[in-house]
């Protein structure tokens, strides 16, 4: 057993999951989705992201690559979830709420990509 | 029919699949080093992983931690803070900048652990900057960094270049030659500082250079041995075994290219020539060989020094090697050696002087010490003509030098100067003859690689005789000086004279007509043609009468005015026209309709009595 796949792969599924579950409930009701929950998504998305770095195979840049795209989804609903909450005066309307979860379910396609390229890995590292 | 088509056919796709795998090969070896280069960058990212994380783990901690602490606003009333503002809080927290409590004064829950976050954020901080301040010092990752540099260069070289491996004395005086000349070249060197003097040295162009091993493939790849603009590679490092490697390497993946050596022994450049036909310059055989000419025709050999030279150089004296007599040759190694033989070779009685030679059996071999005072009387200098001084010591070769000159003062004295440092005390010393190794090899290089005329100028000339060279020499000197300012080359093509191209097809064009002054047609240019190049034969320092025909190719020696003059010539129909004829016809398109002077035809028309006014 590797250390280094062991963390490597609990901390691509715990963005999945963390992120799934932020995303899951009705897509326009606030109570539905908890602000800590994106906030965990967000750091364990950076950690998995830097965890990436320096892998010079081809799927260790897939890898790379989707944990970015998930980055940069993740950081554009917390900026809308922050201007909702900060700056507009009304709120999280349910029309805001959409838009912070919309953007997390697209994290959450790449997330899924990324959890798909682990078990491809393992599994021909099995086979081959 | 058929079966010669197919054999041709064959061939070409033999040659073809050659090229392929040569390609191939290249490519290889360039990618090996380029994926050297990527992964310390690689290794580099790894290792600022751990960095990173600490520094995100800490962040999310202190701010989870203030978001999840009970505050009150300034009411008194229950407050929890936002992600927003804990994120802001410890982003100027941790990076020490300070604006204060906000939005509302801590409570003295949120100021127990704000005090907890700053000691963690200030470490966290601390160490990833550490660590990437660390890395950027690291060695491996900066010559890394100076490989992709090095290579982003080379690639984007649009011109062509040498490639220079060995940056040493020889490599810096052909590298200074080549500038001149306006050539690209790209340097490999094991020695970083050579290569960090580089960027000091007072070239034109830009170099680029890289502090590498030669002898690895795909460094000399990475420097730009599969670059298509590549014209020639040239080996000048002190290590033989280096010099074979690049001419290996050279010869395995661009069997196409010239490649020139240095090799100080026999056997090295015989290894050297099992690969492709590498020029293997041995300065000791060539010293020798100069001797010789000395010896036979010491004007052959003063115009060979001075138009191997390079641009720039002043006319060598002309020495007077005594042909008969008897020498004394002190040191018996690769130089004595070849010295010897080429000495006997032309007659001359020959003394061997040497502490411990190796090979005793040579006849006239006194084992002395040269440095021992008596000692050179015993090899008989009284009555010798000429002296070497050919050890591998400065500072024995300077006191044989003034040993020999107090026994006997008419004795014409050769020394061998080994580091450059000396050049000022071997100058002092005003030897008849010297030699220093690193010199004789970068004029045979430069003499090779400035133009391909030169070369041949330089092989074919000395059969002329020496009377035919000391004339050549006073043409030279009459005319242009005792400075060769420039030597260039000519070639009468549709494209590069393109004003002179219908009228060297009749054969009435004479080469006297040409080099005349375009601002007065009856003073000759200041500059002299060493060789005329038709077809594979070549005219050696023509006169005045010989007829120009198409596609002649011309090497010309002479000022830097006569040069941009001739070009003005070979390229202005109005200028060929005056400097040919003596005719002034006008230049623009209109001014020609209005004066309806005859247009330039093949043939030249008649000298009018009375030029044309324009």
């Amino acid at each position: 057993m590797n250390l280094e796949k062991v963390v490597f792969g609990f901390f691509v599924l715990l963005a999945a999951t963390l992120n799934f579950g932020f995303f899951i409930g009705d897509i326009s009701d606030p109570a539905l989705h908890n602000h800590y929950e994106l906030f965990a998504a967000v750091v364990v998305s950076f950690i998995a992201t830097v965890l990436k770095f320096g892998d010079r195979t081809q799927l260790g840049a897939v890898h790379l690559s989707t944990s970015l795209v998930a980055d940069l989804q993740l950081i554009g609903a917390s900026l809308l979830y922050g201007y909702a909450e900060y700056v507009s005066s009304a709120g999280m309307t349910p029309a805001w709420t959409a838009s912070v979860v919309s953007l997390s379910g697209g994290a959450l396609l790449a997330n899924l990509v990324s959890v798909v390229l682990l078990v491809v890995e393992t599994v021909s590292f099995h086979r081959g | 029919m058929t079966i010669p088509l197919l054999t041709m056919w064959r061939s070409l796709l033999g040659r073809e699949d050659d090229e392929r795998r040569v390609r191939r090969a290249t490519l290889r070896a360039a990618a090996a080093s380029a994926a050297q280069a990527s992964a310390t960058i690689f290794l580099v990212l790894r290792r600022m992983r751990t960095p990173l994380i600490v520094l995100i783990v800490i962040f999310a901690v202190t701010v989870l931690g203030l978001t999840l602490i009970p505050g009150q606003d300034t009411e008194g009333r229950p407050w929890r803070m936002g992600f927003f503002d804990a994120f802001y809080v410890m982003s100027y927290t941790a990076s020490t900048i300070g604006f204060g409590e906000i939005p509302y004064p801590f409570t003295y829950n949120q100021r127990m652990w704000v005090t907890i976050s700053i000691y963690l954020t200030v470490i966290g901080w601390a160490y990833a900057i550490g660590s990437l301040l660390a890395l950027l010092q690291d060695r491996a990752f900066r010559s890394a960094l100076a490989l992709q540099h090095f290579s982003r260069k080379v690639a984007r070289l649009r011109e062509p270049f040498v490639l220079v491996a060995g940056h040493g004395r020889a490599g810096e005086l052909l590298g200074q030659a080549l500038d001149a000349l306006g050539r690209r070249f790209v340097v490999l060197d094991l020695d970083g500082e050579r290569i960090d003097a580089l960027e000091l040295g007072s070239y034109h162009a830009d170099v680029p250079g890289l502090a590498a091993d030669a002898r690895d493939p795909g460094h000399l790849a990475v420097a730009g041995l599969d670059h298509p603009c590549c014209e020639a590679v040239v080996a000048l490092t002190d290590d033989e075994e280096a010099n074979l490697g690049v001419v290996m390497a050279a010869a395995l993946l661009r069997p196409d290219l010239p490649v020139i050596a240095r090799a100080t022994s026999r056997a090295m450049a015989e290894r050297m020539r099992a690969f492709g036909s590498p020029d293997v310059v041995d300065p000791f055989d060539r010293f020798g060989d100069h001797l010789r000419l000395a010896l036979r025709a010491p004007a052959s050999y003063q115009l060979l020094t001075w138009l191997e030279a390079g641009p720039g150089a002043d006319l060598p004296p002309r020495g007077t090697p005594p042909h008969s007599g008897r020498w004394v040759v002190c040191g018996y190694g690769r130089l004595g050696r070849e010295l010897t033989r080429d000495l006997r070779a032309e007659g001359i009685r020959v003394t061997v002087v040497d502490t411990a030679p190796q090979d005793a059996e040579a006849d006239g071999l006194l084992v002395l010490d040269g440095s021992h005072p008596g000692a050179l009387a015993e090899a008989g200098l009284e009555d010798a003509t000429g002296f070497v001084a050919g050890t591998d010591n400065d500072t024995a070769n300077l006191s044989l030098v003034a040993a020999a000159r107090r026994a006997n003062p008419s004795l014409f004295v050769a020394a061998r100067q080994n580091r450059p440092a000396n050049a000022p005390l071997f100058a002092a010393m005003e030897a008849d003859a010297l030699l220093v190794p690193t010199e004789v090899i970068a004029h045979e290089v430069y003499a090779q690689l400035s133009t391909p005329l030169l070369w041949r100028f330089l092989r074919e000339m000395p059969a002329r005789g020496d009377a035919w060279a000391a004339a050549l020499v006073d043409r030279l000197t009459g005319l242009c000086g005792p400075q060769l300012q420039a030597l260039w080359k000519v070639r009468l093509t549709a494209t590069e004279a393109p004003a002179l191209t219908g009228w060297l097809a009749p054969g009435t064009t004479r080469l006297g007509d040409l080099l005349r002054n375009p601002e007065d047609r009856d003073e000759h240019l200041h500059a002299i043609v060493l060789l005329i190049l038709r077809g594979g034969e070549a005219l050696l320092a023509p006169d005045g009468d010989v007829v120009l025909r198409p596609d002649d190719e011309l090497l010309l020696a002479g000022w830097s005015a006569a040069r941009r003059a001739l070009g003005t010539t070979l390229v202005v129909d109005a200028v060929r026209e005056y400097v040919l004829t003596g005719r002034r016809i006008p230049s623009s398109w209109i001014w020609r309709k209005l004066t309806r002077a005859p247009v330039s035809s093949g043939e030249p028309a008649p000298r009018p009595t009375a030029p044309t006014p324009s």
